[in-house]
């Protein structure tokens, strides 16, 4: 700004280059607590968010603090005094300054775009870049092609309101998801009713999912643990209760985890809205029509909801 | 409302006319504004009601079907019967008077797109009150849930809803065609384009917009109420319809909506920053041409709202380019403002207390804003309180401070009484502390991975969750001193001179408030850019016999 | 100097008169007939989207649809849209009553097409409810129906306009609005026609 006064006198440039100075530390101080906002890191593709998100967070600082700075600096030092009903000098614009700082922001935003597109390709090798197809009847009934056979899949049914994961290698299901640690794993998103969205904050990742598709899904958990899985895309009455835990553990304990729970005979899962609609038809004044829920999947282990999470 | 009690000196007209069909620009645009700060306190009221369930992590204040009801409905009734209309009011207000119209092109247009406001209103108000309850899929309305349609009958709150919104659209189209007709075919002599002011600008820029926008929601809806009604499967998955489709129909028109609303307020902004900073506009005609390039963007950034929908790579990369893209005409306008105060010779009066604190919420959701637009980072912070934050930060931190500046600075005009500036400042303060204390906190939940649109909540967010609802309960109060300014200085307000703020422009150029005709046959000439602070050049000509005798006027009163 | 006085209340009261500014009316039609556009551009894009990405688009036992007697449509309605600009022509020129004619020409054409319309409707094999196909077909061309008959009523108020002594001062706005929203109306049944008739495979 100061760049549009005519002659510069040093000591101001001094106090202005502090003054930044002071701007970009808190700046890199903030980018570097940003990973504190954040749920702990679960997937591989928790660190390239964050560090995407910390950067943004870095240059977003730094200009919502410049901008601040001339609106305090303003209005301490460029008051009217009182009684003064005088004009301010008319300065109509500046050419130069008008394009520098129209190319400053494009600069800005567009080193922020290269480094997200980046992330979204490196995030795309890695594994979660979904592919969408039409839910395809034949495919239904059990036959992926080849080449898609992932290493580990897992069956996500969503419905109004209760997650499904069933693990057709194993034959087993379940209304908790557990992985393997380090392990990749192929989702395969389908609905049973209305939009639902498959997201865990610990992973850093989303996807909705969306009734007459199977959308494929990858990724790897790295932390062991126990995180939310979450509903993200709203579903109906429910849809705040539908959540399911999703617990990462090591190669050896997932395999007898598989094994134990093959084992298990069929079962009501986890469903908090079937539990709460029946609770509720025992009210007088019950709230307003709604949608009855699914019920309960049958599984072979319903798992828990309750427990105290990482994420 | 008494106006009966004006010291008039000239047959005032009756405060009925508040209540009629009247085709006057000026009477429509106060009772556009009054009307939409009616729903305000509606939504306001259900926003109380919201913020009381999730003070709580359980659902226990209100059953999750009406929470599901009132979360819907606070943002259709803020939407579609708060910030449109008042912004149509504005619209009303400022542009004949300020291009020196007599009034808009087509004034029973004009008087019809009003009265379709408390039609359309008293509808939607009305599916609170039918079988199994309003509209619940928010406003967004997605399928396959806004087609579910519980009890299966044929008048449901979903039914209603749509029908709302398409009557909403039906009166914004009739306002666009009359605001853009009057803003190209009815300017004074010798206004040309880069004579005319920004606000004008801006809201031709927005009218455009609700013009190419909006029948695409108007389409979708459509064929939303035939999927609700008539059994078609448009976006029914059983019957081979995409609920996606349904989705790319509405934000075609909702993203550029967030326009529609903000770009007028850059209007505002860009009037007010002049007037109280005593220094012309800085930069002028690009801030004038940037907001047609916001518009060229606007339409082509639609899809950054359905990222983790399922769509292809290529698509968010680009989408999520253009997104960023549109911050730097945005930023322009930013670093405009700050060249305007830049040594300006500034007054701190209310309207300019809410311009500077809208301009720091402006500034705060630009920022997140970038990070939004980026694909990684929206991926996790999508349908969460993060974009909850970020929304309301644009559209009551940034728009609603912005009509709260404009309507204290033009009350004097069209009311002709002065608002009291204790109450107004308190009101500033009251705002600026809860909006910030409301919405700020929405941003770490977001990060931290609470949903949007939940009635109930995992206990690690009750922190925050307790700020944000403090924050809304302090909101709620800070229209209180708001309302008690309007009302007792409508009625007992000192007079207003013409132009009480020595600000330059053709509206103040007419005695407060104006006539029905504003200038009538006598429209002045254009000589001069806008903005001419400290320039010394007359706007019009014969500018001093034309204040000389409003002066002698307000002397004779 | 001129008085530059604002003059107070008195006045003449604008704004009652009318449809306002006669000579801005054009200008308001136009930029509706842009906006209305969009609507048929959100559905013929809803069509296209939902037939490329069907399983199944046509519904159990229907083939396709008929072309031929939509065809005779289309000429109907592209000749009307000559007709009309033949009208406006004659009335340039004065000739009232030939203009009349021609206008009530178009009128019957307009009149015959959505005549056709309803036959070929009430022969169909499918409803509204016939899947995504049903729906978009008679979406599409009810909506366009609509427009039709739209604009043949407007034609018909045009027709009783030309009756009263000394409209056209004012009327002509009127006239030259229809007979732009009438072409407006051929021009979407085109595309129309090539969308839904001519691009059967798929």
């Amino acid at each position: 700004m100061t760049s549009s006064t005519p002659r510069l006198r040093p000591l101001p440039l001094i106090g202005l280059a502090l003054w930044v100075g002071l701007l970009v530390l808190v700046s890199v101080w903030m980018s570097q607590q940003s990973y504190r906002w954040l749920p702990v890191q679960a997937s591989t593709a928790a660190p390239l968010v964050d560090g995407l998100f910390s950067f943004e967070t870095g240059v977003g600082t730094f200009v919502f603090l410049a901008v601040i700075s001339v609106m305090a600096w303003v209005m301490l030092m460029h008051r009217a005094e009182k009684y003064d009903e005088s004009d301010a000098e008319p300065i109509e614009g500046n050419t130069r300054l008008e394009v520098i700082w129209t190319a400053i922001p494009f600069v800005l935003v567009m080193a922020i775009a290269i480094y997200a597109i980046r992330v979204n390709t490196t995030l795309g090798v890695l594994g979660p870049m979904e592919h969408i197809h039409v839910r395809d009847p034949l495919e239904q009934q059990g036959g992926y092609p080849g080449d898609r056979l992932p290493p580990e899949s897992v069956e996500v049914i969503a419905r109004q309101w209760s997650w499904e994961f069933r693990y057709p290698n194993s034959g087993v299901s379940s209304t908790e998801l557990h992985l393997a640690v380090d392990q990749p794993v192929t989702f395969r998103l389908v609905s049973e009713d209305v939009l639902h969205g498959f997201y865990i904050p610990a992973f850093r990742l989303k996807q909705d999912v969306v009734p007459g598709r199977a959308i494929d899904f990858n990724l790897t958990p790295t932390r062991e643990g126990r995180y939310r899985l979450r509903d993200s895309q709203f579903s109906g009455t429910w849809f705040a209760a539908n959540q399911a835990d999703v617990v990462v553990e090591s190669g050896p304990d997932h395999l007898s985890w598989l094994k134990q729970a093959a084992g298990q005979p069929l079962q009501s899962g986890i469903s908090d809205a079937v539990q709460e609609y029946a609770e509720r038809g025992k009210k007088s004044n019950p709230g307003w029509a709604t949608v009855p829920p699914a019920p309960p999947p049958q599984v072979n282990v319903p798992g828990s909801n309750t427990l105290p999470h990482d994420a | 409302m008494t106006s009966a009690t004006f010291p008039a000196s000239e047959p005032k007209p009756s405060w009925t006319r508040y209540f009629s069909f009247n085709t006057d620009a000026k009477v429509i645009g106060i009772q556009y504004i009054v009307l939409a700060f009616f729903y305000f306190l509606i939504g306001g009221l259900l926003a109380m009601i919201i913020r009381g369930e999730l003070i709580t992590p359980a659902a226990d204040l209100v059953d999750r079907t009406v929470y599901n009801g009132i979360y819907t409905m606070h943002g259709t009734i803020m939407l579609f019967l708060f910030i449109f209309p008042v912004l149509n009011g504005l619209n009303n207000l400022l542009i004949p008077t300020m291009i020196g119209a007599p009034d808009m092109a087509f004034p029973r247009l004009n008087a019809v797109a009003f009265w379709l406001v408390p039609i359309f209103g008293t509808l939607l108000i009305a599916s609170f009150f039918v079988p199994g309850g309003p509209a619940y899929s928010g406003w967004w309305s997605y399928p396959p849930v806004s087609i579910q349609n519980p009890l299966g009958h044929l008048v449901s709150g979903q039914g209603l809803w749509l029908t709302a919104v398409a009557l909403s659209g039906v009166s914004s189209i009739m306002g666009a065609v009359n605001f853009v007709t009057t803003i190209i075919r009815m300017r004074a002599p010798g206004m040309g384009w880069f004579r005319m002011p920004v606000f004008c600008w801006t809201a031709l820029a927005a009218q455009t917009l609700q013009l190419i926008g909006l029948p695409a929601l108007t389409g979708g809806a459509v064929m939303l109420l035939f999927d609700l009604v008539a059994g078609t499967s448009f976006y029914r998955p059983e019957g081979g319809g995409d609920p996606v489709l349904y989705q790319h129909f509405f934000w075609f028109y909702s993203h550029p909506a967030v326009y529609v609303i903000i770009l007028p307020v850059f209007g505002i902004f860009s009037e007010l920053f002049p007037v109280y900073a005593r220094k012309p506009l800085f930069g002028y005609v690009y801030v004038a041409l940037a907001s047609f390039i916001i518009v060229g963007l606007g339409l082509v950034v639609w899809v950054h709202h359905m990222f983790p929908s399922g769509v292809a790579q290529w698509m968010r990369n680009l989408f999520m380019v253009t997104t960023m893209l549109i911050s730097v005409p945005t930023g322009v306008k930013v670093f405009a403002w700050l060249g305007t105060l830049w040594r300006g010779k500034l007054r701190l009066t209310t309207p300019m207390l809410f311009c500077l604190g809208g301009l720091f919420n402006f500034v705060f959701a630009g920022i997140t804003g970038i990070m939004l637009a980026t694909v990684p980072v929206d991926i996790h912070v999508s349908n969460t309180y993060f974009v909850v934050g970020h929304f309301h930060y644009v559209i009551y931190g940034a728009a609603v401070m912005g009509v709260f500046a404009a309507i204290y600075h033009w009350f004097p005009k069209f009311i002709g009484r002065m608002p009291y500036e204790g109450l107004g400042k308190l009101h500033f303060l009251l705002t600026f502390v809860g909006a910030n204390l409301n919405f700020l906190p929405m941003h770490p939940l977001g990060l931290m991975g609470m949903p949007r649109r939940v009635s109930s909540y995992d206990p690690e967010f009750a922190f925050w969750n307790v700020l944000a609802s403090l924050g809304a309960f302090l909101l709620g109060v800070s229209i209180i001193p708001f309302l008690l300014n309007m009302v007792s200085s409508w009625v007992l307000g000192p007079r207003a001179t013409h132009n009480p703020w020595n600000a330059i422009g053709l509206e103040w150029l007419l005695p407060s408030p104006p006539a029905e005709d504003n200038f009538g046959e006598h429209v002045p000439t254009v000589i001069s850019r806008p903005y001419g602070y400290g320039l010394g050049q007359p706007l019009v000509e014969n500018q001093e016999a034309i204040e000389r005798e409003l002066n002698l006027q307000e002397a004779r009163a | 100097m001129t008085s530059t006085t604002p003059p107070s209340g008195s006045l003449a009261p604008h704004g009652e008169g009318g449809e306002g500014h006669a000579n801005h009316s054009l200008t308001g039609f136009v930029i509706f007939l842009c906006s209305e556009s969009v609507i048929f551009l959100a559905f013929f894009s809803g069509f296209a989207v939902l037939k490329t990405s069907a399983l199944n688009w046509l519904p159990a036992g229907v083939e396709g649809l008929e072309w031929r007697m939509p065809l005779i449509n289309t000429i109907v309605l592209v000749s009307s849209s000559g007709t009309i600009w033949l009208a406006e022509v004659l009335k340039a020129q004065g000739r009232l009553w030939g203009f009349r004619a021609l206008w009530l020409l178009t009128m019957a054409l307009g009149a015959y097409f959505l005549y056709g319309q309803a036959v070929e409707w009430s022969g169909l094999a499918f409803g509204f409810t016939s899947g995504t196909f049903g729906g978009t077909f008679y979406l599409l061309t009810g909506f366009h129906g609509l427009h039709v008959a739209t604009g043949v009523l407007l034609m018909a108020l045009m027709l009783v306009k030309s009756f009263l002594s000394g409209n056209y001062d004012g009327g002509e706005e009127g006239v030259q609005a229809t007979s732009l929203f009438w072409h407006f109306v051929d021009v979407i049944w085109i595309i129309l026609f090539v969308l839904i008739y001519v691009w059967q495979r798929h």
